[in-house]
């Protein structure tokens, strides 16, 4: 039984690193940036619903929509001003957006300490537990595991079935093409990274509920979220989130038999050792 | 300015060396000793703690300048030798009673020994992954040293108080001076051009017969012993050590914005940013200290979109430390016509033989069964439509792709299991479809980069001066790659293959494109290819006018298989040629 509550709860924090890690590869996808202020963004809006919510007692829940608007507003502000002008920079365009976005990840973390300080917080929400039989599942992880799965099978739908979302897978395979088809391939852009960015926020707002954060966290979800993104793939939604739900079940049953320290350290320990078996592997998928 | 930083596609024409230059550099050394010593001598004891941050900061930025800007590896993870540094001081100090000067030195041996162990692993992964991989690295040993209780543990370990603030001061002066003469001798040696060629294209570094991974290892390895160093000489400095202070992160972020801000890739970049923001920016922001890693922040990236070269490339457009053009002579040289390798060979020994060759791409069968021998002497030329295989056939020889079965042998022995640069170094050559430049570097940088890794490796100025006399690009020797005309391009990409005075070339489409004159300019190239020691041809083209009367034999390619391999005249008036070439008429 126990067995089967820590594969149910593996299963659930993997949901939620679904949302943080296809966040990352939808603007890895079209734009061939890894966003390292991705983190940030998670942390930002986490740090932000726990402050909201305690203010004025609204349910995390009601701040998502909030967030979610808010964050994609800011994502689409920021998109022409710091990636746009590299997106014609050929072959350097991808370690310029590198050190770009490593920028930004120290302006957002600073600005989040300054607002908020640098205390970890978490949201008491739902504390409650349902047992079935041997098998007790917390609440809030259950909601959180569900709305993020939620919100992934959206952005599937989204990309597979609209005629915008197609035009954005479209201009990942090939902007030269989609441009050729008369996609516009500035707006796709715009539009993946405002996404992006408000899909990390969303999964801040939903993981301050089961994850106590802090700004300093953000390094560490960036590091999260390339390291599925890494071994699902770049630019892969299968692969991703085969990746992330594996990722979720391994940290739980680390978290269980080794301690919290062990199951943060994991995502590097895994990269590491990535790179020492099958390095072909790695590369290849970039 | 150079590298990947460097917006425009102009650039200045740098300067050869001369020795001003080297007189240059020992005045800047002596000065900079000059000054260094009279600040503890003269100066406050705060002035002294300020010219030693500054000092590490310099040793920092120039290391990691040496990974990350002439090698092109974008490391967010040096400062994991920084706490391996100090942790070592640390330790010695301890729990052996070593004097503080040798553990320091401990440090820097301890982390180039990590450096040449980790080096090849991390150093396989490219871009973002090797970015993001040191940072891991740096994580993980948080952690380790956090565990850790014989080095302190969590909380952190004391040493003993330093009594003498000028002794710490002095080696940091040193430390910065070493880094700073690492990376002078980077900008002017061939081992920065090999360092560079990695950083400007590491695929086509490989295809002139750069070791291009000892020579990334090397690279490492300098650049990680400096911040052994520092990172002891700090521990020391401060009398204490945590896990979270020697993996600080932020380190990494002011040395990168340092540096940045200077000009990376550059010698005088990382020293002339670091003491810019150091003395400016740091005393300025003395009362806004909370906001200073946002505000460095804000200056990498306004540093990337606004000028990614750094203060140097605005101080280069009044003409002021300019780049000079690695190992250039103050005037082209006349050079020498090289000597002729004896291959050993008959002129009726096979040079090359492919038995069997295969290669699968998936469900692809890109290349079927495919057999040839070519003599010593000869051309041979390989035709067929778009997706025949040829360039497949040309990647499989020369070692980029690993063919599915068959075997090749070179001069008689088999080199399929061999990787590129070993058959490089056998006498295989070859040319890219697309010119594969080094485009931010000069004419002759990429000449003499190739004749550092030829046959006339010990004479590789004189040898190169004659490469380039010999094609006709000795007019334009001192130009940016970025100006030539893709003609040009053509000829230097030849050029540099030439210049490794290969046996066999390997030239694909290296007509493709080009003007009647081009063509002839290149056409004329491929009949003197013997004066460059080359016994023996293989093309791929499409212009098939242009390459018939030079081929002494022809090989066409369909879906992967051999379909002819004679004469061109009985080639071209093959029926069977003709319908893979313009397809069945109708009668199928």
């Amino acid at each position: 039984m126990l067995a089967v509550q820590l594969l149910i709860n593996g299963v659930l924090l993997g949901g939620t690193y679904v949302l943080i890690a296809q966040s990352l590869n939808l603007i890895f996808g079209v734009m061939r940036v890894v966003n390292l202020a991705h983190g940030s963004f998670i942390v930002m809006a986490g740090l932000f619903t726990f402050w909201l919510s305690a203010r004025t007692g609204l349910s995390p829940l009601i701040v998502l929509p909030i967030v979610f608007v808010v964050s994609f507003v800011v994502g689409g502000l920021l998109q022409p001003v710091l990636i746009e002008p590299l997106m014609n920079q050929g072959r350097r365009a991808e370690l310029l957006s590198l050190m770009v976005t490593f920028g930004l990840d120290y302006v957002l973390v600073q600005i989040a300490l300054h607002v908020w300080g640098a205390d970890y917080v978490s949201l008491p929400y739902l504390q409650s537990t349902w047992t079935f039989g041997a098998i007790t599942l917390s609440k809030a992880l259950l909601v959180v595991g569900l709305f993020a799965v939620g919100i992934v099978a959206l952005l599937y739908f989204g990309l597979n079935y609209t005629s915008f979302g197609k035009s954005l897978l479209a201009a990942s395979q090939s902007p030269v093409g989609a441009a050729c088809c008369g996609i516009n391939v500035r707006r796709v852009r715009l539009f993946a990274f405002a996404l992006g960015v408000a899909l990390a926020s969303s999964a801040g707002t939903l993981l301050i509920m089961i994850l106590p954060m802090a700004a300093e966290s953000a390094d560490n979800l960036t590091i999260l979220a390339f390291v599925i993104v890494a071994l699902g793939g770049l630019g892969e939604y299968a692969g991703v989130t085969i990746a992330a739900l594996l990722l979720g079940l391994a940290q739980s049953l680390a978290g269980y038999f080794f301690g919290g320290d062990v199951a943060n350290v994991l995502p590097f320990v895994i990269l590491i050792a990535v790179m020492l078996l099958w390095p072909q592997g790695l590369r290849r998928a970039a | 300015m150079i590298g990947m930083w460097s917006r425009s596609k102009k650039g200045h024409i740098p300067m050869p060396h001369t020795n001003r230059i080297k007189v240059g550099y020992l005045v800047t050394a002596v000065a900079f000793l000059a000054v260094a010593i009279s600040i503890p001598a003269f100066g406050s004891e705060y002035t002294a703690q300020l010219a030693t941050d500054i000092l590490s900061f310099v040793a920092l930025g120039y290391s990691w300048n040496l990974i990350s800007g002439f090698a092109g590896y974008i490391s967010f993870g040096q400062v994991s030798f920084f706490g391996l540094g100090a942790y070592t001081t640390a330790v010695l100090v301890n729990h052996f009673d070593i004097p503080w000067y040798v553990a320091v030195c401990c440090g820097g041996i301890v982390t180039a020994i990590v450096a040449a162990i980790f080096g090849p692993i991390m150093l396989r992964l490219r871009g973002i992954l090797f970015a993001l991989g040191m940072l891991g690295l740096a994580r993980i040993l948080t952690v380790v040293f956090s565990d850790w209780d014989y080095a302190g543990g969590a909380a952190g370990t004391t040493l003993p108080p330093e009594l003498n603030p000028n002794a710490v001061y002095i080696g940091m002066a040193l430390t910065a001076l070493c880094a700073f003469a690492v990376n002078a001798y980077f900008a002017r040696s061939g081992l920065g051009l090999d360092a560079m060629s990695v950083r400007e294209d590491e695929d086509a570094a490989g295809a002139l017969g750069v070791p291009t991974t000892r020579v990334k290892v090397i690279t490492f390895i300098l650049s990680a012993v400096f911040p052994g160093l520092v990172g002891g000489l700090i521990a020391w400095n401060r009398s204490y050590l945590d896990p979270a202070s020697a993996f600080d992160p932020t380190l990494d972020l002011q040395t990168i914005v340092f540096t940045l801000f200077g000009g990376i890739g550059t010698v005088w970049g990382p020293l002339i940013g670091t003491s810019v923001l150091m003395l400016i920016g740091e005393q300025l922001l003395i009362h806004f200290s909370s906001l200073k890693l946002a505000l460095y922040g804000a200056v990498v990236i306004a540093t990337v979109l606004m000028f990614p070269g750094g203060l140097v490339s605005l101080l280069n457009r009044f003409g002021l430390l300019k780049r000079k053009l690695i190992l250039a002579p103050p005037e082209l040289p006349l050079g020498n016509a090289p000597v002729a390798i004896d291959t050993g060979l008959d002129a009726s020994d096979s040079l090359l033989e492919v038995r069997d060759l295969s290669v699968r791409f998936g469900g692809l069968l890109a290349l079927d069964n495919v057999s040839f021998k070519l003599r010593r002497g000869e051309t041979l030329s390989i035709i067929g439509a778009n997706g025949a295989g040829k360039t497949t056939l040309f990647n499989a020889i020369t070692g980029f792709v690993q063919p599915t079965g068959g075997e090749i042998l070179f001069r008689g022995s088999t080199v399929s299991a061999l990787p590129v640069i070993d058959r490089v170094h056998l006498g295989m050559a070859r040319t890219f479809q697309i010119p594969r430049l080094l485009s931010e570097l000069s004419v002759w940088e990429n000449v003499v980069l190739a004749a550092r890794h030829g046959r006339q490796k010990h004479q590789p100025v004189q040898h190169a001066a004659w490469v380039l006399r010999t094609v006709g690009l000795d007019q334009m020797w001192l130009e940016p790659v970025a100006r030539l005309t893709p003609g040009r391009q053509r000829e230097l990409e030849l050029a540099r293959v030439l210049a490794l005075q290969p046996d066999l070339v390997f030239l694909d489409e290296v007509m493709a494109g080009m003007t009647k004159e081009e063509q002839e300019r290149v056409r004329s190239i491929i009949r003197r290819m013997s004066d460059f020691g080359v016994v023996g041809i293989v093309c791929v083209e499409h212009v098939i006018a242009a390459i018939a009367d030079l081929s002494d034999r022809m090989l066409v390619l369909d879906f992967g298989r051999k379909i002819a391999d004679s004469k061109p005249t009985e080639v071209l008036n093959d029926p069977v040629v003709i319908k893979a070439y313009l397809g069945e008429v109708s009668d199928a």
